[in-house]
């Protein structure tokens, strides 16, 4: 069954791209709409907090908000590594 | 203003479950921060609050999450304690360009606060260096802010100092 939607609809951008790039996404919550889980959260991963990131419903800035998701996806140490060993972040943009 | 900033939290061993902290925090306020529960015990909350300025942004934020879960222990406000990559990354320069520079003004460089198998600076100071010079556009805001974070680390760690041994080294540390 398809998830639901984030009612903002650049914060559901955002979760697509972070679920483009393998992230796995919990609904659930009030204040909270869900939880996104980073796909290389592992003993290795030295990028630690954001890997597992809570979503707000309604975050005071949805803009702001939406840009923050993007660059945790974006900041991920594994798939910065992952992009090197295929020569290029561009294929995964 | 915007200020940008994160507050990292030690979580109290009887804490509640991470989802009920999480919409505490919505309740009081943190619904302009981007919370991190990645690692266990530990709660990470990466700001962007309008503020009039950056004192009032930071602490405001503090009171925040000390209303939603007042056992948390702050473990860093940041950007403060960076090394060359982070320093690069917010200036916006390559790591390389800023390794040449740490080295090309060893006069006046700003010294790290450690250096080790990693080197670490006080944002701040770095940004302060880069802005003196005038070769580089920095932001008030993240000035401001890495005042400001830098200020909230020394008092947390001022916290650890022994006044005997105060008494009788700050006239040799000075």
């Amino acid at each position: 069954m398809a998830r639901a939607r984030h009612p903002k609809k650049e914060i559901e951008a955002a979760i697509r791209y972070a679920e483009a790039n393998g992230w796995r996404v919990a609904v659930g919550g009030s204040h909270a709409w869900g939880t996104l889980y980073c796909p290389y959260n592992d003993a290795e991963c030295r990028c630690g907090e954001f890997c597992i990131t809570s979503i707000w419903s309604t975050p005071r800035n949805p803009g702001n908000y939406a840009r923050k998701l993007r660059r945790v996806v974006d900041n991920c140490a594994a798939r910065k590594r992952l992009a090197n060993s295929v020569g290029g972040a561009s294929d995964l943009e | 203003m915007e200020y940008e900033f994160t507050l990292s939290f030690k979580l109290a061993a009887s804490e509640a479950d991470t989802d009920t902290l999480i919409e505490r925090l919505g309740a009081a306020g943190c619904d302009d921060a981007l919370v991190g529960i990645g690692q266990s015990g530990r709660i990470a909350l990466n700001f962007t609050r309008e503020a009039s300025s950056a004192q009032d942004a930071i602490v405001s934020a503090l009171r925040d999450v000390r209303k939603a879960i007042p056992d948390a222990r702050l473990v860093e406000a940041g950007p403060d304690l960076v090394g060359l990559t982070d320093i690069a990354e917010l200036v916006g320069v390559t790591r390389q360009n800023m390794r040449k520079l740490s080295l090309a003004y060893p006069e006046s460089f700003p010294v790290p606060v450690h250096s080790g198998s990693v080197a670490l600076w006080h944002l701040s100071h770095v940004l302060r260096w880069l802005s003196d010079r005038g070769r580089y556009e920095i932001e008030s805001p993240i000035m401001e802010v890495a005042r400001v974070t830098m200020q909230i680390n020394l008092v947390k760690e001022a916290a650890l100092i022994e006044q005997r041994v105060r008494r009788e080294v700050r006239d040799l540390v000075a």
